[in-house]
Parts: C-alpha cells; sequence; structure tokens
C-alpha cells in the first residue's frame, strides 16, 4: 500500500498544477457550503440563546425588532427612550425585577452601556481582572473590548463625543477602568459597561463643576438671594474623581432621564403572564419576548439561507462533476502508462490503487484546507455574520 | 484492455464518491463554547446600613442570626463618609441595604449600588423633606437655577418618622425572613412603643416652651424643630474648637435678633465656650444626633438623656 502511496504523490508533485487547481476547486466545493450553513447556524443559535436568555425587554411601542437589537447586542437602531420611572414603576410591581439599559454613546468604537449591578448576574458574567463597578465615573470591559484597546484596570478611557463639531456640545469624559470580564463569547464581549447615572454624565444629563459659593468674580456673573449665575469661564469637570465625585449632580428628576430599554426578570412564570397582560394595551410602552422577536429574525435569514444554498450546491455539484471529468479524461490520458504498469507486472487491483490513492491525497489536502478556512471562519465568521444581520436588520 | 482499464476506473470513481459522502457526513457544527458561570457578587444575608439609628432598629428587629453592619468607624460623621470602592463592594454584597434618604450619606448618590437590595427609610413617611437655609442656588448655562443637597437629614429627630422608618425596616426585613415575622413584629411594637413615648415627651416639651427660641451650634435639628413646635436658629459651630471672634459676632447677633436661653450642642462644648455663653445668659444643653455609635448606651439611652437634659434647662421636668 505504501509504494502505491508513494507513486501517487510522485505523480501528483509531477503534475503539480493540475493537482494544485484540483485541489483548490475540491476545497471550495466541500468547504463554502458546509462552512456557510455551519456560520448561519452558530450565528442564529448565538442570537436565539441570548434572546431566549432574556425573559421580557420593555421599551418605548414601536420597531420590537430595533428595541431587541439594541437592548440585546448593542447594535445602535435609534429604539426611542422609556424613562427611569418606567423601570422604577415596573419595579415598584413587585412581580420582576427591571434591569435598565442605556446604550448611545461609544467608547473608542466600543458601545457605552449604562446598566445596573444587577446585569452582571443575570447574564453570568464575571470579571477575569480587577473589581466591579463601584464609583460613578468608573467602568467595566468586555474581554474583547479590552484585548482591543489593550486597556485594564488601573488605566483610562475617553467616552466618543457625540457631535464632532458641535463645541458647544458633550466633551468626551474620561472613564477609569476598574475590571475586565471574563469572555462570554457574545455582546458582552465587546462592550464598555458603566453605571446608568454615568452613562446620563457622559451624555450631558449630569456634571460637575467649581463650587460656586467660593468661585471668584471672574466666573460669578451675578449673585442675587442666595442665586449665583456663572459664565462660561466655570470650569465643569471630565473626569470624577474622587475629590470632585461631590460635586457632580443632576439638574431635574433623574427618573425622568432616559433608559434605552430595561431587562425584565419576571420573579416566576407568573408575575411574568401578569406583567405582560398590564401592556397589551399600553399605548406609549411595549413588553416583549426577545426570543420571539429572534426567531422571526431567525425564519428570514432561514428564507435567504435557503437561496444561497441552493447557488452554492448547484456551484458545488458543477465543481464536483468537472473534478470527476478531469480524473476520468486524465484516466484515458493515461492508458498507455497504465498498460505500461501491466506489462511491467503490476496487476489490475494495484493500478486502481495507485490511481485510488491519488484521488485520496488530493481530496484529504481539500479537507485539510477547508478544514483551516473552515476554523478561521469560525473563529472569527458567527461575530462578522452576526453583526452584518444586525446592522442590516 | 478495455477491462483492464474500466475497472481501475470505476473502482476508483467509487472510492472518490464514497469520500465525498463521508466528507460530508463528517463535518460537523461548531461546538458551543462553555458559558461564564456563577453569580458575579454573591449575595450573603446581612444587613448594612448607613447612620447609627437605622443600625439600631435593624439590630433591635432583625432576628439575631442577621448580620447587621454599620461599617463607618468612630468618630467619622456617617453624613459625609466617603467609604472606599472595597466598602462599597461590602455594600453591594448585603442583602438589604438601608438609606435614610432626604439627601442623608450623599455617598450613597455616586456609588454603585444594586436597587433591588435598598430600601430608602424614611421615604414615604412625609409627604416632603425639610429643607436647609444654607443651600445656595446658581445658574451656568440654559438648564435654569438650581442648587445642589439643600435637604435636611437627621430624619430620626422626629421620633414619629424615626418610628415609620422603623416600620419600613420591619416591613424589609419581614420580606426577607419571613419565618421571623412574628417575632420581628413583636420587637417592632416594642420599639414603636419606645420611640413614641419619646415623642410624647418633646411634644410636652415643646407646648411648654411655647415661642421661646433656641440656638443650636450645627443645622442639624430642623426635623426636631419641625415635629415639636420649638424655634431653633442654627450656627456652625464645632464643640471641639474654640469659637473665633467671629463666631462670638455671630452668636451675639443671632441673640440680638432672638433672645435664646439655650443653645444645643452635639456634643459637650469647651468649658471656656460654655462659660463665654452662660456669661451671655444661655445655657448649653448637649442633644447628640446620634447619627453616630455612642461610646456608652444606644440609640434610646441617648435619645433618653438627651430629652432629660433639655426637660432639665428648660424646667418643663425637675433635674436628676
Amino acid at each position: 500500500m505504501r509504494d502505491s502511496i508513494y507513486l501517487a504523490w510522485r505523480y501528483l508533485r509531477h503534475h503539480r498544477t493540475k493537482t494544485l487547481l484540483l485541489v483548490l476547486s475540491l476545497s471550495v466545493f466541500l468547504g463554502l457550503p458546509l462552512i456557510m450553513r455551519a456560520m448561519s447556524r452558530a450565528t442564529q443559535q448565538s442570537l436565539l440563546s441570548r434572546a431566549e436568555a432574556t425573559p421580557l425587554l420593555l421599551g418605548k411601542k414601536g420597531s420590537s425588532l430595533d428595541l431587541v437589537v439594541e437592548a440585546l447586542y448593542f447594535q445602535l437602531k435609534g429604539a426611542e427612550p422609556i424613562t427611569k420611572a418606567d423601570v422604577d414603576a415596573l419595579q415598584a410591581t413587585g412581580l420582576a425585577l427591571g434591569i435598565p439599559i442605556r446604550t448611545g454613546l461609544m467608547a473608542r468604537g466600543f458601545p457605552l452601556v449604562g446598566t445596573s449591578l444587577d446585569y452582571f448576574p443575570f447574564r453570568e458574567l464575571r470579571m477575569a481582572d480587577g473589581r466591579g463597578l463601584a464609583m460613578m465615573g468608573e467602568c467595566v470591559l468586555g474581554a474583547e473590548a479590552a484585548r482591543a484597546l489593550g486597556v485594564g484596570p488601573g488605566d483610562a478611557l475617553l467616552t466618543s463625543p457625540s457631535t464632532l463639531f458641535d463645541l458647544a456640545g458633550v466633551y468626551p469624559l474620561k472613564l477609569h477602568v476598574v475590571g475586565v470580564l471574563e469572555p462570554s463569547y457574545g455582546p458582552d464581549d465587546e462592550a464598555v459597561f458603566v453605571d446608568l447615572r454615568t452613562a446620563w454624565v457622559a451624555e450631558g444629563m449630569g456634571h460637575g463643576h467649581q463650587d460656586l459659593a467660593r468661585a471668584g468674580p471672574d466666573v460669578v456673573l451675578k449673585r442675587k438671594e442666595g442665586a449665583v449665575t456663572a459664565n462660561a469661564k466655570l470650569v465643569q469637570y471630565n473626569e470624577i474623581t474622587d475629590s470632585n465625585v461631590d460635586s457632580f449632580h443632576f439638574h431635574g428628576d433623574p427618573s425622568s432621564y432616559p433608559v434605552s430599554a430595561a431587562i425584565v426578570v419576571p420573579h416566576d412564570e407568573k408575575s411574568g403572564v401578569l406583567l405582560r397582560g398590564r401592556f397589551v394595551d399600553a399605548e406609549t410602552r411595549q413588553l416583549v419576548r426577545p426570543a420571539q422577536v429572534v426567531d422571526s429574525l431567525n425564519k428570514q435569514i432561514f428564507r435567504f439561507e435557503r437561496v444561497l444554498e441552493i447557488v452554492v450546491w448547484t456551484v458545488g455539484l458543477a465543481t464536483a462533476v468537472m473534478f470527476v471529468l478531469v480524473m476520468v479524461l486524465s484516466w484515458r490520458l493515461r492508458a498507455e502508462e497504465l498498460r505500461t504498469m501491466t506489462r511491467l507486472g503490476c496487476s489490475r487491483w494495484k493500478a486502481a490503487q495507485i490511481m485510488g490513492s491519488e484521488i485520496v491525497l488530493m481530496v484529504g489536502a481539500s479537507v485539510l484546507i477547508a478544514g483551516v478556512f473552515g476554523i478561521v471562519m469560525a473563529q472569527y465568521g458567527e461575530t462578522w455574520l452576526q453583526t452584518l444581520i444586525l446592522r442590516g436588520s | 484492455m478495455r477491462m483492464a482499464r474500466s475497472t481501475p476506473a470505476r473502482a476508483v470513481t467509487i472510492v472518490m464518491i464514497v469520500a465525498l459522502v463521508a466528507m460530508t457526513v463528517g463535518c460537523s457544527k461548531k461546538s458551543d463554547p462553555e458559558p461564564a458561570s456563577g453569580p458575579m457578587q454573591p449575595a450573603q444575608a446581612s444587613i448594612y446600613t448607613v447612620n447609627y439609628p437605622l443600625s439600631y432598629f435593624a439590630e433591635r428587629l432583625a432576628p439575631a442570626d442577621a448580620r447587621v453592619v454599620f461599617p463607618v468607624a468612630p468618630g467619622i460623621d456617617p453624613a459625609f463618609w466617603k467609604p472606599s470602592a472595597e466598602a462599597v463592594q461590602e455594600y453591594q454584597a448585603a442583602s438589604l441595604i438601608l438609606l435614610n434618604g432626604a439627601g442623608y450619606a450623599r455617598w450613597t448618590s455616586y456609588a454603585t449600588l444594586p436597587q433591588a437590595h435598598i430600601v430608602v427609610t424614611a421615604d414615604g413617611c412625609r409627604d416632603t423633606y425639610l429643607r436647609t437655609e444654607q443651600s445656595v442656588r446658581h445658574q451656568h448655562g440654559p438648564e435654569g437655577a438650581h442648587a445642589h443637597s439643600d435637604l435636611a437629614f437627621t430624619t430620626w429627630l422626629d421620633l414619629r418618622l424615626a418610628a415609620c422608618q422603623a416600620s419600613h425596616i420591619r416591613d424589609a426585613v419581614v420580606e426577607r425572613m419571613p419565618a421571623a415575622k412574628d417575632s420581628i413584629s413583636a420587637e417592632f411594637e416594642t420599639l414603636e412603643r419606645d420611640l413614641l413615648d419619646l415623642d410624647e415627651r418633646l411634644r410636652n416639651l415643646g407646648k411648654a416652651l411655647g415661642n421661646q427660641p433656641l440656638l443650636a451650634s450645627h443645622p442639624v435639628y430642623q426635623y426636631l424643630a419641625d415635629a415639636y413646635g420649638i424655634s431653633i436658629q442654627s450656627l456652625h459651630l464645632e464643640p471641639d474648637r474654640e469659637l473665633s471672634d467671629d463666631d462670638w459676632k455671630e452668636v451675639d447677633a443671632m441673640l440680638e435678633q432672638d433672645r435664646a436661653n439655650w443653645m444645643l450642642w452635639e456634643a459637650p462644648p469647651l468649658a471656656a465656650t460654655e462659660a463665654r455663653l452662660r456669661e451671655r445668659g444661655v445655657t448649653t444643653v448637649v442633644f447628640d444626633p446620634a447619627g453616630q455609635s455612642p461610646s456608652e448606651g444606644d440609640f434610646l439611652s441617648v435619645m433618653r438623656a438627651n430629652v432629660a437634659r433639655l426637660e432639665c434647662a428648660t424646667g418643663v421636668k425637675p433635674c436628676r
């Protein structure tokens, strides 16, 4: 058998170009449909598993898909926000835990997610390095965000300005990185988590500044009956530190501040049913089941995938037929060679063994290439495809 | 010869097809990664409080196996304490966090605490909180004028309000430890009686004082004044510091405006301060708000002593 493989190997080496073309076309034939299918299934499963792990989602009435995509996958879709008061009211029913999610800003290309401490145990996120959020102005990074930015506990991270050329707009807030999460193989890996109030400060709804009671005349426009009016010279802080945290405050009632959505975790099944009943006729709010929304998205993806599969398999079949044709023609051209081998005493079975070995070697090489390609795509393709699907949804 | 050519070709074709089928069947779906598991912050059966009165109420009401923790070191005013990140994490791990309300312990407004475990004990006990006189309103930008931290927060000096706060603690503890409901309710009744007895004595004292004003070394007695109809004018004086000339001018100006015979202090003032006040006809009365753990006794004994001293100084009841 070894001599058959040796002869086959020598033949393939001798006809390098033909072998290479056949191996490559076979790799594409083997790899493409399977990789597409595996990636698509993995993406659908990944989307669905996150949605299924989220019992209910409260948001402003409108596109439920936008709401789910924004609150679960942190892809900004411009879903209308609800208010913190909605989350408090939900909590006050005693039927469920409400976890606020505030998205909208970015920090060096990664989504800034304002939430409460309950989010981390809910998603079963554990710290890989450092500690959890303790004070306003701190952030915890997802594993991928930390790796890509090359930052860890003790480093700082600036939020991205919401409007680049708006000089009167909100300036970036310097966040203190206090921890990095263990990889969770989902959107949490690419998020920058902050306390909800920190997110509001980053959006410009809260701020800190020097003490006006002690401010000099160059800063104060007028003082009248316990009221002080400051001018634009007033120093506003772009970083929350131990020494200035006391000065940070919000104007107005924080319960009226925006929250993109709230993850609703009913205490039991009955509570979930009762809550859903309360929102059936709600005019401005909706309580959706993310699994249902993602399932309908998956069905659309599946329909598209079927069309794509037909195309890929047709191309694949053509490739396979071509491969068979090339091999059969090759054997016809090698008729003289086979006759010589027989004359030299080689049995028909041995000749078949040699040619079979040639095919096994080529198919083996194709499988190897398709496998390597598959591993690479499985590693990076799922995230890429997921992002593509969520952005396009 | 035709047979010789066709047989290996057929065999190889069959092998090729079998190999392709094997490849197709053999490829499997990418396995799901192992998800992270386990809670991030495991809750403990412990009750954390932000001041001593809440800690005292919780200790009296909670079952013996519950751990009540008030982590502010003696000598530090819990209202202005700034916890370390580690201390905040201890609060985060508590099964119940008792806040006072009315903006007390400002650190709670910028620390990250689990909302589901927080009970703001004074919320819902009155329509509005009292405001301090010292807040400065200011304006910078288009949002309009506003002021910071202008709520008076020593709520428990209104002992009915303190009883209300204790009732909220009772409800929270019962919710978490329903098996101990009977003993908690019984303890609450005793605590409420203790607090309302003192409330009654202060009400009588307020009536006896009528319009007679009192001075206070610090603006912490707003709820005492409001609940019992006592007129109290506050200064910003520290009992352990000698008063400056400016301080005395301020005291004199206040005495000129309102002829007060008594001055409330959070702790005994320096002997020199007490003597100079006596020269002005003002008797010092220690009324410890008990925000921090007392060196002796407990919240109730401190409050009883406060009330007794005030009754004695004002002549409402004979001194013991």
